[in-house]
């Protein structure tokens, strides 16, 4: 059943009254796609829901009018997942954005979906306390965002991803039923509904409402800035610190490419002809810290580093890590376009795929800067590029792909932290056998049955390809 | 299917049996298994080391069970990725000792690990004093594979610590007490093993139980685990450590975990801390590390007949854990106090009865939690409504069950809800 654009935004607006529904062409533009920009298409309906009771609403609307849906948080999202595939309802959740609760007892938060992850932490910060999860993005992303998508950011090598401090999500479900899992306790009884929540990428429902964990801040931090002749050194290194039981709280790799813009942007007096870097920084009590940051210089020392800096002043520090966190920004000076990448390898294989990826750069005669969270074997290779010229954005595809293909050959994934979305659909099969997707299936048709909820997301399904504006994988731009 | 594995023996599992015990050597014959299960339209009841058998529902629908021990080989320990992938078979032991030779672990604690198997253990989801330090095992695994209602095996996560491609059905089988499907193979994250640890006993009166806990949780110190224990808890894990048992009538233990200067400095500063910040009179001594494994071992005792578990806020535990201490046949009283779990123990001398009146006390008590029948006679369980009332989610578990496991031929009636 189809239904006129029009009588659609009318339900909607009976709903939710008129300032909180967009429609007209010129507004729905900005939603035609999310940080993922090859494939566009406009939602029929922009909604803004105040409260789970008009979410609940809009779903059943969705529902009787036969329209599917899909849940949006700031739209950062690398891989589309927030492309409504066939129209339909979009339903933006940044009206959402209240935090409801805050225990420092019991160490959670309650919050609606569009609290912006930064506003949490900065909200917390007078207690001495934050919100793990610390995307890039932080600035800009939902909370609910990064709950459908399971991020991560630097400092998940110590502390984890996303999905280890969500303890509960409050989930209106296709049909209109609003679910609760999990809670401000531990241990529920049943099936762990919260931890297959977080990480399906809108495609179960929306999320209304979640009890986040809060963390401790760490007392104090070492940072250090090792200074390497090659990849093979600093990534020695890394497994070295690791191998000797230090988990750092960071442990971040830039390449000589991205150096130099990084350089040109912030001067903090990076070397620029050294084949990589390490940011290594460790946190928690004062009293271990400069135990573990000797053994670091000394590990670093013994794999060649030509030299170990210390951040001297939380000034330096947080230098340094505004040259990490902008990296990419400042990759805007190397070339008018860029396409970032998302892959993972084991560890120990670090050498091996960044060599796979200078070989495939020099292959299409492309450019690529590595800046990433090499602890955990996140990858994310830059590709720059001219995206006024087709063929080289040709290149930039056939490259990204190959590099994924490379991460699946050493034993790792195409998405550390980005997720599947549209993007990475075609790798799902080359990742996954029938079986696993078929299960996959199983549990998302318990969840959204008629794949009403964000259709055609992360897992192939047959007429996909029809549908879609463009058949087959693009790349971030 | 080869003839030792229809040379089988039997087994009673939680009261209900004797039912066939195979032990496949292999995926392929566990999926036959599945299929002749299937075919027959009978169930399936997969176990590792028994330790945990009593958890949940008796079986009510005759099939065999499965012992998977038979499955334990180490498929890939690439011991500098920190990660291991190996069969779900294998005894907690022994992973922890190919782990030891690679200075890693699994941070897990887990009771009777000579005998209690991987698979077993992501299936109860089981933890110990050290969740508040380093969580459960939902943090852990990172690939998992199983076999699927047409025995066909099936996979989710990888290998790398770091990745979101695909749902995440690790989280899913975590925790489902074998309901959904038969785990075969595990990969794991892991950690190094501590350089240092230390335990920590304070004592204290009733009365003070709530300040001293809540000093400990604004203590500059950041422990690994906060035990709490009554008298009762504190003789038997005293005399399993070979200590002297404390006098007070609560024990409150703090473990500390990390590189030496850490370890130290934190020991110091919580005897400063109780001394002049919490103002209150708490005895310190230094336990020795037996405790550790005391505390560990503690779930195992074998006196405890009947235990009881509560999943609180933290800030209940000390009440909840007063009130409990105070009622009838004075259980052994013990809580992970600063991840909310609070267990009661009882001896043989129990009555259902009195069980049943116990268990309804500690529900109204459990504000936002729940409360489990962990452990009892399994001719009880009939009358004792063991998982509690159904969770706020129980259509969603079991829209997922019938998706998964439509001839309900996994573990069937064990779970919560019937499930
Ligand atoms: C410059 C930049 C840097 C980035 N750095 C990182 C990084 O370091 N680590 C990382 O992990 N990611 C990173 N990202 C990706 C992105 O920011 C994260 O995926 C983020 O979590 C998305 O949040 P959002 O609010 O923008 O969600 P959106 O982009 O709006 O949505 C993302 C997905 O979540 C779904 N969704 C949103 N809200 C809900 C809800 N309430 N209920 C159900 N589903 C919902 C959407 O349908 C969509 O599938 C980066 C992106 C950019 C542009």
């Amino acid at each position: 059943m189809t239904v006129a654009a029009d009588s659609l935004a009318e339900r909607m607006r009976s709903i939710v009254g008129a300032g909180n529904v967009l429609s007209s062409p010129s507004d729905l533009l900005v939603y035609e796609c999310d940080g993922f920009t090859i494939e566009k298409n406009k939602p029929d309906v922009v909604v803004f829901p105040n409260s789970t009771a008009d979410i609940v609403a809009i779903v059943k609307a969705c529902g009787e009018l036969g329209v599917p849906f899909v849940p949006r948080g700031a739209g950062t999202s690398l891989a589309g997942g927030c492309l409504p595939v066939g129209g339909g309802v979009m339903i933006a959740l940044t009206r959402m954005k209240r935090i409801l609760e805050v225990n420092y007892r019991d160490r959670y938060a309650v919050i609606e979906p569009g609290v912006v992850n930064l506003w949490l932490t900065n909200h917390l910060k007078p207690q001495g306390f934050h919100f793990a999860p610390d995307p890039s993005s932080q600035g800009a992303c939902t909370i609910g965002g990064n709950i459908a998508t399971n991020s991560g950011g630097p400092h998940t090598l110590k502390y984890g991803v996303t999905v280890n401090h969500v303890l509960g999500v409050e989930l209106v479900l296709p049909d209109g039923q609003v679910v609760r899992s999990g809670g401000p306790t531990e241990d529920n009884p049943g099936y762990d509904l919260t931890g297959v929540i977080v990480g399906s990428e809108g495609t179960f429902g929306v999320a209304a409402k979640a009890w986040v964990r809060i963390t401790r801040n760490p007392e104090a931090y070492r940072t250090l800035l090792g200074v390497f002749e090659t990849v093979d050194d600093a990534t020695n290194t890394i497994s070295d610190i690791i191998g000797a039981g230090i988990i750092p709280g960071a442990l971040e790799m830039l390449d000589s490419l991205i150096l130099e813009a990084v350089e040109a942007a912030f001067h903090f007096g990076f070397p620029l002809d050294a084949g990589a870097v390490l940011i290594m920084e460790v946190d928690g009590l004062d009293a271990g810290l400069d135990q573990d940051a000797e053994r670091i210089v000394e590990i670093a020392r013994k794999n060649k580093a030509r030299e170990v800096r210390k951040a001297n002043t939380e000034a330096e520090r947080l230098l340094l890590w505004k040259s990490r966190k902008q990296a990419f920004g400042a990759v805007g000076r190397l070339a008018p376009s860029y396409c970032t990448q998302d892959g993972v390898v084991p560890r120990t294989k670090l050498p091996e795929v960044l060599r796979a990826i200078q070989r495939i750069g020099a292959k299409y005669n492309l450019r690529i800067a590595n800046v990433f969270h090499a602890g955990d074997g996140n990858i994310h290779p830059i590709l720059l590029f001219d995206e006024r010229d087709a063929e080289q954005v040709k290149r930039v595809l056939a490259a990204s792909n190959e590099i994924l293909d490379e991460c699946i050959r050493l034993g790792g994934s195409v998405t550390g932290e980005h997720g599947i979305g549209v993007e990475k659909i075609d790798f799902m099969p080359k990742l996954f056998a029938p079986e696993d997707l078929a299960m996959m299936m199983r549990l998302r048709s318990a969840f959204n049955p008629d794949d009403r909820c964000s259709p055609h997301k992360m897992l192939p399904t047959a007429g996909a390809c029809i549908e879609r504006s463009h058949a087959g994988r693009h790349a971030a731009m | 299917m080869n003839d030792t594995l229809m040379n089988s023996t039997t087994c009673v599992i939680d009261g209900f049996g004797p039912l066939p015990l195979v032990r496949p050597n292999s995926v392929a014959d566990l999926g036959d298994l599945v299929r002749a299960a299937a075919a027959s339209k009978s169930a399936l009841y997969p176990v590792g080391g028994q330790t945990k058998t009593a958890l949940g529902m008796p079986p009510t629908r005759p099939g065999r069970t499965i012992d998977l021990r038979g499955l334990a080989q180490v498929i890939d320990f690439p011991a500098r990725d920190m990660t291991i992938t190996v069969q779900a078979g294998i005894t907690m032991q022994a992973l922890r000792d190919i782990l030891e030779k690679e200075k890693l672990r699994l941070p897990i604690d887990v009771p009777e690990a000579d005998r209690a198997t991987l698979g077993g253990v992501l299936a109860t989801n089981t933890s110990g004093p050290r969740r508040y330090g380093y969580g459960t095992m939902r943090d852990y695994v990172i690939g998992i594979s199983a076999l699927n209602d047409e025995g066909n095996e099936f996979k989710a996560g990888g290998r790398v610590v770091k990745n979101v491609a695909g749902y995440d059905l690790c989280k899913l089988l975590v925790g489902s007490l074998g309901t959904l499907g038969i785990i075969t193979q595990v990969t794991l994250k892991l950690r190094p093993l501590a350089e240092q640890q230390a335990v920590f006993g304070l004592g204290c009166e009733s009365a003070q139980l709530e300040t001293l806990l809540r000093c400990l949780h604004e203590s500059r110190t950041r422990p690994v685990c906060l035990e709490v224990l009554n008298q009762a808890a504190a003789r038997i894990a005293y005399t399993h450590a070979n200590l002297a048992i404390p006098e007070s009538p609560w024990t409150v233990l703090v473990g500390y975990e990390g590189n030496g200067d850490a370890v130290s400095w934190q020991v110091q500063q919580l005897v400063k801390e109780v001394g002049t910040d919490c103002s209150l009179e708490a005895r310190v001594d230094f336990p020795a590390m037996p405790l550790c494994h005391a505390l560990c071992e503690f779930a195992a005792a074998p006196h405890h007949a009947v235990t009881f578990k509560a999943n609180l806020l933290p800030s209940e535990v000390a009440a909840f854990c007063v009130a409990a201490d105070q009622g009838p046949l004075r259980p052994a009283v013990r809580a992970h106090a600063g991840s909310g779990i609070v267990y009661g123990n009882w001896s043989a001398d129990l009555t259902k009865e009195q069980a049943g009146s116990i268990l309804t006390t500690w529900r109204e008590r459990a504000r936002q939690g729940a409360v489990i029948v962990q452990r009892c006679p399994s001719d009880w369980k009939a009358g004792l409504n063991v998982w509690g009332p159904a969770p706020h989610d129980v259509a969603l578990m079991h829209a997922i069950k019938a998706k998964f496991d439509p001839n309900r031929i996994f573990n069937p009636g064990r779970f919560v809800d019937g499930i």
